[in-house]
């Protein structure tokens, strides 16, 4: 049974790259010590490949014709498509990618009722997947990704209990499809609160981000998906704070348990909260293999 | 102002996704903004809106946002701290009540 070594997930603002000098002293500490830490787990758990979930942004379907999943199945993954690189303020990159994986989830999700779409083309990447690999320096570690862009903005949006039972079914796919030597990493790419195009597109909701953080960090899912609504998420920054849809299929697939943060960050110019949660995989490992019998 | 006026007929969003899309049209649309206009089958209320960069009305009228927010960029500047701070500065001054911020 291939087993899942690594989860978390964590925002992606584009400022962490193009707007860092803006941000005070103890601002950028939160934001080094939190993609430093992230980096070294993902280096240390010798994974043999990363799934990253994360908002597509509308940056490769039309809004008519909207995928709520679109998979990467490309050899490599090069970004970020050139009309984002100035408004990031990164370089450009290229990671390894994992074809097979890549087709396997597809197969597999959709004989688990699940429906994907799955492109061999290179996806138009913005900061969605552009943030996290250069932050958690993905590329260095020669880590191959799988990137599963999702629909987190075009109603109808699937909402928290459909992205959990994607992500059920992303667990049952990985201990059941793939092969049983295989490590595997999840990332949810995303949040925290924030207002892209709005009319409070410097909001940031305080209060929301440290709530949602402490409950994510719990492992109290039943409360997550009672409290975590679209309309909850909405209030605290219309079309991104729904983002975090993406660390919620993370969540589905691991089950229950408690993770760690890094720490929380508010500054103006990111238009973005920024916090992370790393979840321990060696907790509750015996009720997971007992469910999983 | 959120989704719930979300009107996904608009022409106005194939017309940012092509822009952020294609360089050459967006080369085009600096130097000749009514002629790429004339391909989309924009309603007058809404080019009008495009022209004035009325960006409440298109809100109003069923622009998503986070198109709308690329339009601006599409529009005032893309550059982390430069351009993509003024088109920031414009979206929100129009949303907030303003309207059009030409």
């Amino acid at each position: 049974m291939a087993e899942i070594r690594f989860a978390a997930g964590a925002p992606h603002a584009p400022g962490l790259i193009g707007l860092m000098q803006t941000a005070p002293g103890p601002i950028k500490d939160v934001v080094a010590h939190t993609y430093r830490s992230l980096g070294a787990a993902i280096a240390s758990s010798e994974i043999d490949v990363l799934i990253i979930f994360a908002n597509d942004h509308l940056a490769n379907s039309r809004i008519r014709a909207y995928p709520d999943f679109l998979i990467g199945m490309a050899a490599e993954h090069s970004g970020p498509y050139e009309w984002f690189k100035p408004w990031i303020g990164c370089r450009d990159y290229t990671v390894k990618g994992a074809p097979d994986v890549a087709a396997a989830l597809f197969n597999g999700m959709t004989r688990r009722g699940i429906r994907m779409f799955a492109q061999n083309e290179n996806l138009k990447f913005d900061d969605n997947i552009s943030v996290p690999v250069l932050l958690t320096d993905i590329e260095g570690s020669g880590v191959p990704i799988v990137p599963v862009l999702q629909n987190c903005t075009v109603p109808p949006i699937p909402d928290q209990h459909r992205c959990y039972a994607v992500g059920q079914a992303l667990g049952d796919f990985i201990r059941n499809d793939l092969p049983a030597d295989m490590r595997v990493g999840l990332l949810g790419s995303g949040g925290l609160s924030h207002e892209p195009g709005g009319s409070r597109y410097y909001f940031i909701d305080e209060d929301f981000d440290r709530w949602f953080l402490d409950l994510v960090a719990s492992g109290d899912h039943d409360r997550l998906l009672r409290e975590l609504t679209l309309e909850k998420m909405e209030a605290a920054g219309s079309s991104g704070t729904a983002e975090l849809l993406a660390w919620v299929v993370v969540l589905g697939a691991i089950g229950p348990r408690p993770g760690k943060s890094f720490g929380y960050a508010a500054h103006r110019e990111f238009k973005c909260g920024v916090g992370a949660v790393q979840w321990d995989m060696d907790a509750n490992q015996p009720k997971l293999c007992a469910a999983a019998e | 102002m959120g989704l719930e006026k979300f009107d996904p007929s608009l022409a106005t969003h194939d017309l940012v996704q092509d822009l952020k899309w294609s360089p050459a049209l967006r080369d085009e649309f600096a130097v000749n903004e009514a002629g790429v206009l004339d391909r989309y089958p924009l309603r007058q209320d809404e080019r009008y809106a495009i022209e004035t960069r009325d960006f409440r009305t298109l809100y109003d009228i069923g622009l998503h946002p986070y198109l709308g927010g690329q339009l601006a960029r599409l529009i005032f500047g893309n550059e982390a701290g430069k351009g993509a701070t003024v088109a920031v500065n414009k979206l929100v001054e129009s949303l907030q009540g303003k309207g059009p911020v030409r």
